[in-house]
């Protein structure tokens, strides 16, 4: 069952992946990247840790996938692309993809990896949420910090100058 | 000579008589056939009274009263009856259908419109079947220049989307679709998905009200997003847990909204704008853009998206009544099921019938969801109220609330909420549980 389950999502996710690429339209390419984001969810789920995959739903799917529609509807496609059709690069892009791929999987395969079998429960986020706030805890701040410091950028970069404050209040 | 049917000839009676025989056969062998053998050997039949359940035995049991009841008894507790029927998407829209009626009558009662009042007589009762009527019998118009696929695929996304939110919510003990460790990130991984859809439709649609209405729906949803799920925190600090049925479970003495009335406050404003009600409906403004996102849509297809729409407001009115209400706790007022006719069987003039499999529900099944339909109702009415008193406000405004005070007041309760562990009046060592 869970191989059925593995196999059907691979294929979803690979395909859609391709059709990404691929497709002229920048709607349908940017609906088949949300495919590819939700098949990316679903190896969450089969891996145990449905908590990482219905954040991988409402971050990715939900919001990163919604600005790429939004910034795609709103930008004219022919003025910001010029189309190289080149057959060459094509090839030599498929070429180079299959070497590293044959490359990553033989070191996966001959790693042993795939020899390893659990029994391990899967995570509970109680445990994830305990080991952030008790021992990564300088990690957490860090990336809070981080993450207030870009919001703070981000508003700075989208305040306009021309606007006077009675303005933008109103 | 009949005029009824002046070209009537025998032959061509009995001809058409075997031309339908012949397709009967032909189907069944192809279709009818096949999924009996599907069902004798890949479905798992239930195994009732120690014997397995066969197609024959099935038929016999029907028949006979006394057998019936244990057969139903195992449908409703397999997932297929959840997921079609009682907790899951059946019950979610008999509540929809009911809340359109009861906001017909409301807002007739409101601004005095005399439709949904003499409408067939009883209290306007055919208003509902009219609009149905109305919407199945027009013809569904796609715009030339639409993209067909999207928007086609749209209004049975949305309404997907509503049913697997409906699914998520416990309804009473034990009866829910879904019941997630991490329900309460799954509902909103899923809200997550109806600006998508919004958004994928207005566009489609290649008409301009509708991408209007969209990129509104879209900037009203996306920001009202944050302040819907800053203010569950608190409940989650407080309960320790994102299960919805703990955190319902974890209600039976006080009522979260006691505790956290700013995050109560902040939810169901938010709920307001994420289902594009009055005051917030942006998105389907009809004095300023035709009907918003909504505009290119005919018939059924509108009619989909309304159902959708109106499951959407179900389950959200029942998540605020799980996360704040109290969910299914509530005095018991539903007697309970009488002894005798387990023991003795019910006694009509000289025969009496001993019936196998009673009851079908338990006691706390049905308190809890007589106390959830209770409160689900009355949150959808407060819901519906400011349809017929305010106006609608502008998006300036809108996106200020959201962003400005929503957020800061989510802030606030989650140091409240802090604040109640911290000062020990909850939680493990507090002085209330």
């Amino acid at each position: 069952m869970a191989d059925a389950t593995f196999l059907a999502l691979s294929v979803l996710t690979i395909g859609s992946a391709i059709a990404a690429l691929e497709l002229r339209s920048l709607i349908y390419a940017s609906i088949a990247l949300m495919v590819t984001l939700g098949g990316v969810a679903g190896f969450f789920l089969l891996l145990d840790s449905p908590f990482v995959a219905m954040f991988q739903l409402a971050v990715y799917v939900g919001s990163i996938a919604v600005l790429i529609l939004f910034t795609v509807m709103l930008v004219r496609r022919e003025l910001i692309f010029t189309k190289i059709e080149d057959p060459r690069r094509r090839y030599a892009g498929v070429g180079l993809m299959l070497i590293i791929m044959l490359g990553i999987g033989a070191v996966i395969i001959n790693s042993g990896l795939n020899t390893i079998t659990t029994e391990e429960p899967p995570v509970d986020y109680r445990d994830i949420g305990k080991e952030l706030l008790l021992y990564y805890w300088p990690a957490l701040i860090l990336m809070a910090l981080i993450l207030a410091s870009s919001v703070i950028g981000a508003l700075m970069l989208a305040r306009r100058e021309d606007v006077k404050g009675e303005q933008r209040t109103n | 000579m009949s005029t009824i049917a002046p070209k009537f000839r025998l032959g061509h009676f009995i001809a058409s008589l075997t031309d339908n025989i012949f397709w009967g056969v032909v189907l069944f062998t192809l279709i009818g056939l096949p999924i009996v053998f599907i069902v004798l050997f890949l479905i798992e039949l239930p195994e009732i009274d120690g014997k397995l359940l066969s197609p024959y035995l099935a038929v016999t049991y029907i028949a006979d009263p006394s057998r019936t009841l244990p057969i139903i008894q195992s449908l409703i507790q397999t997932d297929f009856f959840k997921i079609v029927a009682f907790p899951g998407f059946g019950f979610a829209a008999l509540i929809a259908g009911a809340t359109i009626f009861i906001e017909r009558k409301f807002l007739a009662k409101i601004q005095l419109r005399p439709g949904p009042f003499y409408c067939g007589k009883v209290e306007g009762i055919l208003q509902l079947m009219a609009d149905g009527l109305k919407l199945i019998s027009k013809e569904i118009i796609i715009p030339a220049k639409a993209d067909k696929p999207i928007f086609w695929a749209a209004p049975v996304l949305f309404v997907a989307t509503a049913a697997a939110f409906v699914s998520l919510i416990p309804v009473a003990p034990g009866w829910v679709v879904a019941d997630l460790d991490v329900g309460l990130i799954a509902v909103f991984a899923i809200i997550g998905f109806f600006p998508i859809i919004t958004i994928l439709v207005s566009w489609a649609a290649n008409s301009k009200f509708p991408f209007i209405g969209g990129i509104r729906a879209l900037h009203q949803m996306v920001s009202f997003e944050i302040p819907l799920i800053l203010s569950l925190l608190g409940i989650v600090i407080l309960t320790g847990t994102l299960n919805l049925s703990e955190i319902v479970a974890s209600q039976a003495g006080i009522w979260w909204i006691v505790f956290l009335p700013i995050g109560a406050i902040v939810f169901f404003i938010s709920i307001l704008a994420e289902l594009e009600r009055i005051p917030f409906d942006l998105p389907e403004a009809e004095s300023e853009i035709v009907a918003g996102w909504l505009t290119e849509f005919s018939g059924m297809m509108y009619g989909l998206v309304q159902l959708g729409s109106y499951v959407k407001l179900y389950a959200f009115a029942g998540l605020f009544v799980t996360l704040f209400l109290g969910g299914w706790h509530g005095p018991m007022v539903v007697p309970p099921f009488p002894e005798e006719i387990i023991t003795e069987g019910i006694t009509m003039g000289p025969i009496s019938i001993k019936i196998p499999g009673l009851p079908l529900f338990s006691q706390e099944m049905l308190n809890g969801t007589l106390w959830f339909v209770i409160k689900t109702m009355g949150v959808i009415m407060v819901i519906l109220l400011p349809r017929g008193v305010f106006p609608r406000i502008r998006i300036d405004l809108l996106l200020h609330v959201g962003w400005y005070k929503l957020i800061g007041l989510c802030f606030l309760n989650l140091f409240i909420a802090l604040g109640l562990i911290y000062g020990g009046v909850l939680g493990p060592e507090g002085f209330i549980q």
